[in-house]
């Protein structure tokens, strides 16, 4: 594996250089937030956080995409595409938790008979350049689900912050054309490459939130009709924060926003959290109270997906225990279940 | 998406000197500011042409709804026009109704919605002077204020 | 707050035990620093999981919606008062309600708390009515709770709930002469496109999360007015349009009964500024029709009723 390193100082120069060649994508500060927007300078992007109040799904599936418009015209209807930005895609400063998301998004959006186009072309373009957590939040249980705070799922480039320069681990050929005889990157010293595998050590230690997992999803098998559900909606007031801010949630609703002569068919996040998820058309609704749309969140995600995938649909990544407003924590759900 | 389409938002209309002219719906209660209008019309007293009319059973018929959605889909303002309090034929609707456009309008107009282009008027079917003066006093604020943007929805 | 614990539990005990209650609802210790969680008991022995302090922010009036169980709760001022809003509108059964009244001090802003310590991760937190004791990775800070409560607790009327069946506590002067409209006034000073914009710039986060909406408790409907589709008034996406008529209308809808309890702004995961929206609503219900919601349970809702000289200035 090739390793180079940039200076602190270098990145901002560096995303000055990328942004000429393709659009980048940062963390930026979004009113009292940070969030991953498009940059058109490396000043605009913040790199001091532990990471970004939305996961970057929102750059790959975002909270609304226009599918097409028609508008009827004379004695026809006219039809085009959504409106889509094209040109390759530099996503900088992703956690390996989020860049691990992205890795099972994609296995969503792809698997079966019916791709998601929509997603994977975006996908196709996208490169990940990802940042290693130095330290992890007391929220954090990557390595719970699965993965690692220097975990390289999913990237082209993995940076370590070492001090005084990054550690460029270069871990594919996407991510080579990225730096490619670029200016600002030297060679790493055997030094840099041992100082980063410390640091990486120190930082999967120091989790505290650290869930047994394994045989989880049997478990769950066993409890559908289990007492805990009544318990555990209780607090659960139906909004859909927790859904929105998940790196590895993905359901969509479809809607048609129309005027008498023309219409725009829009998918839109959409969560298993809100009563109207399941409403059918004739009233009858198959998850009709908060319980049995807990039951499905949780199921989902921890027992259905992997029995699939063979991985959780979680990665640990704590935006949900950090959001929930009346602090439903998923982690006391974990242990509750595997406790009985 | 465009939001000028027929039927559902103003066409743009222009004077014949290629000027932009506002586009206006207006609200009429059918007891009283719809008779008024027509007696306007009867009376063969000019009003400026910029409104279009959609009658209605009563003010209170007039959902916060109609008024926000004709914002959205591009027309300049909105005229809402009723009966005299005390004098509406459903007995109360208006008085229900008075409160709600309040409250609507100090909000619209907090988060920066130009006075002046969601306008109330109470006319009677007796008043169609009042209603031509009404129109015209409408058409001048919203023409002053220029076309509508902040809450047109583009799509 | 923290005196009452004990009172809490013995009263909440008693209510249980006597079986003129079936549930309490209250707050229990968060698994998070400085926050709380709502807490349903119904067997006595878990009582010790009811806690009382500055971190008790959430309007627990929420949970009485659709319940047939006769309820202890726990409640602050706001939250008594949001529980007589839904009882006028004919949502709560008060006779099958324990309101267990709380004097408050006020709840802790979080986010301003977060803010104060710049990035760096509180580990432990102990909140009192006087002092937040905040520890993370090598620091320790002590805040003067008094200056991060929320916002809606630096100007309340209410400290001691209007209504309640039970006060546990002493019953508490008001927060301060200042009526809390200072924001919104000044917002008012400015002119409409200064407002357009620095409310475009305000809601422009927002994800359409309905986390503001679903925290409320005067938010009940079934059916929300944006979920409608036969026909769908308003879009759902964050355009920014749509989203600004969301939480406009939203406002409009609680006119004369949002108490000003703060939940939707705290709940708020995009730190959106909310009450500078539903604080509007609250003076128009003062300015226009002289009511302040949930002080009396005789109340008729504001937008429900009329008055022959209701102020028609604006009328041509």
């Amino acid at each position: 594996m090739k390793h180079m390193t940039i200076a602190k100082d270098g990145i901002r120069d560096f995303i000055d250089r990328l942004v000429k060649r393709c659009r980048v994508i940062a963390p930026v500060e979004s009113g009292k937030i940070l969030r991953f927007r498009e940059v058109s300078s490396g000043e605009e992007a913040c790199f001091d956080f532990h990471n970004t109040k939305l996961s970057p799904k929102e750059i790959l599936f975002p909270q609304n995409e226009v599918l097409f418009k028609y508008s009827k015209g004379r004695g026809a209807i006219e039809a085009e595409a959504g409106p889509s930005k094209n040109g390759e895609w530099v996503i900088f400063g992703i956690r390996p938790c989020d860049a691990r998301g992205i890795t099972l998004t994609d296995l969503f959006f792809s698997s079966g008979e019916h791709k998601d186009l929509l997603y994977l072309e975006k996908r196709g373009r996208s490169a990940l350049v990802g940042f290693a957590c130095i330290h992890p939040l007391n929220t954090c249980f990557c390595t719970s689900t699965g993965g690692n705070p220097f975990g390289r799922e999913g990237m082209d480039l993995l940076l370590v912050d070492l001090g005084e320069r990054y550690l460029v681990e270069v871990l594919t050929e996407r991510g080579e054309r990225l730096i490619e005889a670029d200016r600002g990157l030297k060679d790493a010293s055997e030094v840099d490459v041992d100082t980063a595998n410390k640091l990486s050590r120190v930082a999967e230690k120091s989790l505290r939130t650290r869930l047994q997992m394994e045989g989880l999803s049997e478990k769950l098998d066993g409890m559908f009709e289990d007492p805990l559900w009544d318990r555990v909606h209780q607090k659960c007031v139906g909004c859909g924060v927790c859904t929105f801010v998940c790196p590895t949630c993905w359901c969509f609703d479809v809607v048609d926003e129309e005027t008498a002569d023309s219409s725009s068919r829009i998918r839109l996040w959409d969560t298993c959290q809100f009563p109207l998820f399941t409403l059918q058309g004739s009233g009858f609704n198959p998850r009709p109270t908060g319980k049995e749309r807990m039951r499905q969140r949780v199921m989902h995600k921890l027992n259905y997906f992997f029995r699939e995938h063979r991985a959780f649909a979680c990665v640990g990544c704590g935006r949900c225990v950090r959001e929930c407003p009346v602090n439903l924590d998923i982690r006391e759900i974990i242990r509750t279940i595997m406790s009985e | 998406m465009n939001a000028e389409v027929k039927g559902s938002g103003p066409e743009e209309e222009t004077s014949s000197e290629g000027r932009w002219e506002p586009r206006i719906i207006a609200f009429l209660c059918n007891w009283c500011s719809y008779a008024g209008a027509d007696l306007a019309g009867i009376s063969r007293l000019q009003y400026p042409p910029n409104i279009r009319v959609v009658r209605v059973p009563c003010s209170s018929r007039v959902s916060p709804y109609f008024i926000i959605k004709s914002l959205q889909r591009g027309w300049d303002g909105v005229l809402v026009s009723g009966c005299h309090p005390g004098d509406c034929h459903y007995i109360s609707g208006n008085l229900v109704a008075r409160r709600r456009f309040a409250v609507l309008k100090d909000m619209l107009e907090y988060i920066g919605v130009e006075p002046g282009r969601v306008n109330f008027s109470w006319v009677s079917a007796a008043e169609g002077d009042k209603f031509s003066k009404v129109v015209r006093e409408v058409v001048n604020r919203v023409r002053a204020l220029g076309p509508a943007e902040r809450l047109v929805k583009v799509g | 707050m923290g005196g009452n614990e004990e009172k809490i539990r013995e009263v909440a005990g008693r209510l249980l035990r006597d079986g003129e209650v079936n549930l309490i609802i209250g707050h229990e210790r968060g698994t998070l620093p400085l926050r709380s969680s709502p807490c349903f008991v119904t067997d006595p022995e878990d009582l010790d999981r009811l806690i009382w302090d500055p971190t008790c922010d959430i309007n627990l009036a929420k949970y009485l919606h659709g319940r047939d169980e006769r309820v202890g709760i726990l409640a602050k001022g706001c939250d008594a008062r949001s529980i007589v809003v839904c009882a006028s509108e004919g949502q709560v059964e008060m006779d099958r309600v324990v309101i267990l009244g709380l004097p408050c001090h006020g709840v802790i802003n979080r986010k301003n708390i977060e803010s104060e310590i710049a990035g760096r991760e509180i580990l432990e937190a102990i909140v009192t009515d006087e002092i937040i004791t905040l520890k993370g990775e090598g620091f320790e800070e002590v805040l003067p709770t008094e200056t991060f409560l929320d916002d809606s607790c630096m100007s309340c009327r209410h400290r001691t709930p209007p209504v309640y069946d039970v006060l546990i506590g002493e019953p508490l002067p008001e927060a301060s002469e200042d009526d809390g409209y200072a924001e919104v006034n000044e917002l008012e000073s400015k002119s409409a496109e200064e407002r357009w914009d620095h409310f475009v710039d305000e809601i422009s986060n927002c994800i359409r999360c309905y986390s503001c909406r679903d925290v409320c408790p005067m938010c009940y409907c079934k059916e929300c007015f944006v979920d409608e589709t036969m026909p769908a008034w308003f879009g759902k996406t964050n355009e920014i349009t749509d989203t600004m008529i969301y939480h406009v209308v939203r406002a409009i809808h609680l006119t004369g009964r949002c108490v000003d309890c703060g939940a939707c702004s705290r709940a708020c995961p995009m730190h959106i500024n909310l009450r500078a929206l539903t604080k509007k609503a609250e003076k128009i219900a003062r300015d226009r029709f002289n009511f302040e919601a949930g002080i009396s349970l005789e109340d008729t809702p504001v937008l429900g009723t009329f008055k022959q000289d209701d102020s028609e200035e604006f009328i041509i």
